[in-house]
């Protein structure tokens, strides 16, 4: 009985927007886009939740001199700072000058530095995988091995023959590869989303 | 004036047909067929258990209790992370299931934590994705009637962002006894599973992206790649009825691939161009 209005709820709005795709009708699109802004407001709503125990955490940690400190401080001050640049009197919000600034000076920089980092932990990985010597990490490495030569700035007759065997490559086993994993991921998404529709998940002991 | 039975049945009725009539089909009626009766053969597949689809331990999720009795001698904790798509971000719908797909993994890590007395942490970036998080801990604990050891166990909010997700892995010291991550992962996937992994005694991994599926391999002990996402918790569970999920799935694959097959060779011998039939071109 526990488990019965959440699962009502689930049906019923899952059904709703099934038949919203199938059938135009007005009164069946106005309850799904009804449905839709209430899933936008609810997602709203979280993520100012979710702020506020951020900040209050951090607070915590902060004050009481926990975990990372410093860490705490310097989110706290981010978020200080963000907050002012958007909602100081007549600011234009996440549209400010100051916010913009901050977004392309600060935030930008930060995530493609985080990013390039990208290269040096795929080489240490990949050792790490021939170091361990496990069957999936050797299959993938020699694949990506192959990829390597074939994709090899060479011109002339060689370069072409290898250019040639790099589109097949792609076309062919790797196209085939990424398609049957796509085959199986759309066919189970849709199997657990009528899973999740019928309810039938349930505590597994 | 209350209205008698028989006039509230003629206005449903009304009502009914008048709803009937100011419908049309948006897709046309073959399509429309087409599109109910993969739901009708996906439903009645799923309502009809019979095999399991795998033997082998996807993950290694059946290790996992093995796993926390091991971090609980040595008094470490366990960290489990629900991937960068959340539940309410702005992430693609595929995604975003994963994450939901990922829960009942969640809840198996949480129970076998629970009865070892293992701490464990789960960290978000998405505030839906937490709660569901949290009552997957709560509900954990109560199963196991360990009310008592939930104070230990904790979801964390940890900000907005795939970056976010990426750089807190990699930054955070402490390396737990097991670490899991499950989920929606994109281009920081490999930055989060070296952050989750450094250190910890025993991984398990999945994710659904097939873009992201050489990241997971290369830093997971157990993997869960592409559909093993999905199939893992129908696995875990004792009773046939949600595994058949995964058999239905290994049904119309099967299909699929004898479509392909037959296609293909169909092509290559310069008949009948069965895709271009499929989607409609001919």
């Amino acid at each position: 009985m526990r488990r019965s209005i959440p699962a009502v709820l689930v049906v019923v709005v899952g059904l709703l927007l099934l038949v919203d795709f199938v059938l135009v009708n007005p009164t069946v699109a106005s309850l799904a886009s009804g449905a839709q802004e209430l899933i936008v407001l609810l997602a709203a709503a979280a993520a100012l939740a979710g702020a506020a125990t951020l900040v209050l955490r951090h607070w915590l940690d902060l004050s009481e001199r926990r975990r990372d400190p410093l860490g705490s401080g310097v989110l706290l001050a981010g978020f200080a700072v963000m907050m002012v640049a958007g909602l100081y009197p007549g600011s234009a919000g996440a549209s400010d000058p100051a916010v913009r600034w901050l977004v392309a000076a600060l935030l930008a920089p930060l995530v493609a530095a985080l990013f390039a980092m990208l290269f040096v932990f795929v080489l240490s990985t990949a050792r790490t995988g021939v170091a361990l010597r496990t069957r999936q990490a050797a299959v993938m490495l020699a694949a990506a091995a192959v990829v390597v030569v074939l994709l090899l700035p060479i011109g002339g007759s060689l370069g072409q023959s290898l250019a040639a065997l790099a589109g097949w490559a792609f076309d062919v086993p790797i196209g085939g590869v990424f398609r049957g994993l796509l085959i199986g991921v759309a066919t189970l998404t849709a199997v657990h989303a009528a899973r999740i529709l019928l309810t039938v998940d349930r505590a597994d002991e | 004036m209350m209205p008698d039975i028989g006039s509230l049945l003629a206005g449903l009725l009304a009502f009914i047909g008048d709803q009937v009539a100011a419908s049309s089909l948006r897709l046309g009626p073959l399509p429309t067929v087409a599109v109910l009766g993969i739901v009708l053969v996906l439903l009645s597949l799923i309502a009809r258990p019979s095999t399991r689809w795998v033997a082998r331990d996807l993950g290694r999720l059946a290790a996992v209790s093995r796993a926390m009795a091991l971090a609980a001698e040595s008094g470490g904790a366990a960290a489990f992370s629900l991937g960068s798509a959340g539940v309410a971000r702005a992430a693609s719908a595929l995604d975003r299931l994963q994450t939901l797909a990922a829960i009942p993994v969640l809840s198996h890590a949480a129970r076998a934590a629970a009865r070892a007395g293992v701490p464990l942490r789960v960290t978000v970036n998405d505030p839906v994705a937490g709660h569901l998080a949290d009552v997957a801990l709560d509900a954990a604990h109560r199963s196991t009637e360990t009310q008592e050891r939930q104070e230990r166990s904790t979801t964390e909010y940890i900000g907005e962002g795939r970056g976010v997700a990426a750089a807190i892995a990699l930054a955070e010291a402490g390396a737990p006894a097991a670490a899991f991550v499950d989920g929606g992962l994109a281009e920081e996937a490999m930055l989060l599973l070296n952050g989750a992994q450094d250190g910890a005694a025993w991984t398990s991994f999945g994710t659904a992206t097939a873009s992201q599926a050489g990241s997971v391999l290369l830093e997971g002990d157990g993997t869960l790649i592409g559909p093993e996402l999905y199939q893992a918790p129908s696995d875990l569970r004792a009773a046939g009825l949600e595994r058949t999920g995964v058999l239905a799935a290994n049904r119309i694959i099967v299909a699929a691939v004898v479509v392909i097959v037959l296609g293909s060779l169909l092509t290559v011998a310069g008949g009948t161009d069965l895709a271009a039939v499929l989607a409609g071109r001919r």
